[in-house]
């Protein structure tokens, strides 16, 4: 297999990178993150400039044809930089609802808005009972004439207090966690009817708490069929953690970075702390995770796409199960090898240690695709256990 | 007008460069590469040039190895017409590198030539000005400032301790300094386009120049590492320290 990127992505990582180099230093986050929305508009507005909002969108929508091999180019650099913008809840997540179910008309009317930076989206699939369940639904949508009326909360919508528009899971036949019955509704963030409460996460980054109430949708608003949403959203989120996976071999690329930079540096007992052996043991340990994590996100982002579900399914968690535990097993090696300071608000390496492990929690953690894992039979899908 | 902009490939700005053990030079396997940054800085200032409406054309050209076609494409991704490859395995030293040049210069008959002032890699800061030497233009070294009217063109230069403003007579050539612009970053679209430009490859011998080495490397060493700093007390405590332990006053 050839692993090597082709022209175009090897140019479209250089500009990334660049981009992230000269203006997403931990300094220029730290000014970001005190901007009103928790994030850098400016920023949003290059990203949109460099054609990054447009990338997995196709070329007759005003997209670039991107894959997930693009995505992931994008995501490990904004991994390394740890940036704060909606490009995860905006692009990979919205962007890929409606890539894989909204109408030509949704498609035509909205990709343009979230290409140029106008508009912002996010996805509300979580509620306080589902755990990791995406087809644990229970907002509800009735129908209301030509309409739908929409009750039930959300939870941790991933920058739903920035979002122009919110896409909502809800339930429109069926009893909760019944595959069939699940549409996606596209709402407002000012509809009557909806509240907000937006925070920020533990890694700095923001998300809303949100509540329907007699939330009133159009049918052009519906996306795909009202009650047959879930397969597109088990694709989206298997995307979605193949774009995580990335975002995650980013920052442990930045954290092994930092933390071997720290042992060359720091001295004690008067010398430099990673001429001790034990020390560099550790240093070792940290880059068999950070390059056996890379290769499976690698092993995702070309699997992200596959169509057959169980193969799909089956290399993505797969690779979230090493990331989550690589999440662990590098932030632990990188604080502890930087003891107190890397506790510290003003050192960069707990910050990505906060990020890294939210990133497991998202979609699932290890634990949860393991067992998803474990039900498909393992990595090669013949060790199925009865 | 036609606009030439070489472009050099050279180890990352970013990249801490290491000697080669056997000290022939720097080591470059395994190593991230890019666009010369000064050369950056003169596509994108010929990319203004173009968009104002002074140029029509930029041609852009490196002399090096095969992978040297990656710096022509990241060039035309930011916005270059085409690209010239000129195919080299040797390392190539300024002189030959204007040699070459002047060939291309020759066939192409760009009004202006737009370097880098200096290649980040040997920090030569010497083609620019061979070339103009060699083909008998006016030049106009390390721009900050360039103005470009029908057949003159006036480049305000950084010079030690103020800015010099020469106005020359076109064909010219110019050299540029960090100052002059920011450049762009190639976005997606342009990334695209960059597909379907032409790049065209071609030897030195094409341009009848002699690329052989003039030069020998006898040897090449790291920096010695700078020694721990000392704070001082007072300023008559500097003095002293610059007079008598640093002798420098
Ligand atoms: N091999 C090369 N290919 C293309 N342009 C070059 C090459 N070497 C030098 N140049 C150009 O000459 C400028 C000065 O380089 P130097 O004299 O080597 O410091 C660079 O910034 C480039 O614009």
């Amino acid at each position: 297999m050839n692993f090597d990127l082709s022209e175009e992505q090897r140019l479209l990582k250089d500009s990334v990178e660049r981009l992230m180099l000269d203006s997403y230093s931990f300094g220029d986050r730290r000014k970001y993150q005190t901007e009103k929305r928790g994030f850098s508009e400016a920023m949003w507005a290059r990203y949109a400039e460099l054609g990054l909002l447009a990338l997995p969108f196709a070329e007759e929508h005003g997209g670039f044809g991107g894959g997930a091999v693009e995505t992931m180019i994008v995501m490990e650099a904004f991994g390394k930089a740890l940036i704060l913008e909606p490009y995860f809840a905006t692009v990979v997540l919205a962007g890929g609802l409606l890539r894989l179910g909204a109408s030509e008309a949704q498609k035509a009317e909205l990709i343009p808005l979230i290409a140029e930076g106008r508009t912002k989206l996010a996805f509300a699939y979580a509620e306080p009972q589902s755990r990791y369940d995406l087809v644990d639904v229970e907002t509800r949508a009735k129908r209301d004439g030509d309409g739908w009326i929409l009750n039930g909360s959300k939870d941790l919508v991933l920058h739903g207090d920035a979002a122009d528009k919110i896409i909502v899971s809800a339930r429109t036949a069926g009893d909760t966690r019944e595959n069939d019955g699940v549409g996606l509704f596209l709402v407002d963030a000012d509809a009557p009817g909806l509240t907000r409460r937006g925070y920020p996460t533990q890694d700095g980054l923001r998300a809303a708490d949100i509540t329907l109430e007699r939330v009133r949708v159009e049918t052009a608003n519906v996306i795909g069929d009202p009650a047959g949403a879930f397969p597109v959203i088990s694709r989206v989120a298997d995307e979605a953690v193949a774009a995580l996976c990335a975002e995650a071999v980013g920052s442990f690329t930045q954290m092994q970075a930092i933390t071997l930079d720290y042992l060359k540096t720091r001295e004690q007992f008067g010398k430099k702390i990673g001429s001790f052996q034990v020390l560099q043991h550790r240093a070792v340990d940290m880059f068999v995770d950070l390059e056996q994590s890379r290769s499976m996100a690698i092993y995702a982002a070309i699997m992200a796409v596959e169509s057959d579900a169980s193969e799909r399914e089956r290399a993505v968690s797969a690779a979230k199960v090493q990331i989550g535990r690589s999440a662990k097993a590098i932030g632990q090696q990188s604080i502890q090898l930087h003891g107190g300071i890397g506790m510290t608000m003003e050192h960069s390496v707990g910050h990505y240690f906060k990020h890294v492990t939210m990133l497991d929690t998202l979609f699932g953690d290890a634990e949860h695709h393991l067992r998803r894992l474990a039900a498909l039979g393992g990595l090669s899908g013949d060790q199925r256990m009865e | 007008m036609k606009l030439l902009v070489p472009v050099k490939r050279v180890i990352d700005a970013n990249v801490k460069a290491r000697v080669k053990a056997d000290g022939s030079g720097v080591e470059l396997a395994n190593v991230k590469m890019a666009i010369n940054p000064f050369d950056e800085i003169a596509v994108e200032e010929a990319i203004r040039l173009k968009e104002a409406g002074k140029a029509e054309e930029i041609v852009v050209v490196s002399i090096g190895p095969a992978q040297a076609a990656e710096t022509l494409r990241t060039a035309l991704a930011m916005g270059a017409d085409r690209a010239i490859l000129v195919k080299v395995d040797e390392l190539v030293e300024p002189l030959g590198v204007a040699k070459v040049l002047k060939g291309v210069v020759e066939v192409e008959r760009p009004r202006l030539v737009i370097l880098g002032k200096q290649a980040i890699d040997d920090d030569s800061n010497q083609t620019g000005q061979m070339l103009a030497g060699l083909l008998g233009w006016a030049q106009g070294t390390f721009a900050s400032k360039v103005e470009v009217a029908a057949d003159r063109a006036r480049v305000t230069r950084e010079v030690d301790g103020g800015l010099q403003t020469v106005d020359l007579k076109l064909p010219a050539i110019i050299t540029v300094d960090l100052r002059l612009n920011q450049p762009r970053y190639a976005s997606l679209p342009n990334i695209m386009k960059a597909k379907k430009k032409p790049l065209d490859e071609k030897v030195p011998a094409d341009f009848g120049a002699d690329v052989k080495a003039k030069l020998k490397v006898i040897k090449t060493e790291e920096p010695s590492s700078r020694k721990t700093g000392v704070k001082v007390g007072s300023v008559a405590e500097l003095v002293d320290k610059l007079k008598n332990e640093a002798g420098v006053l």
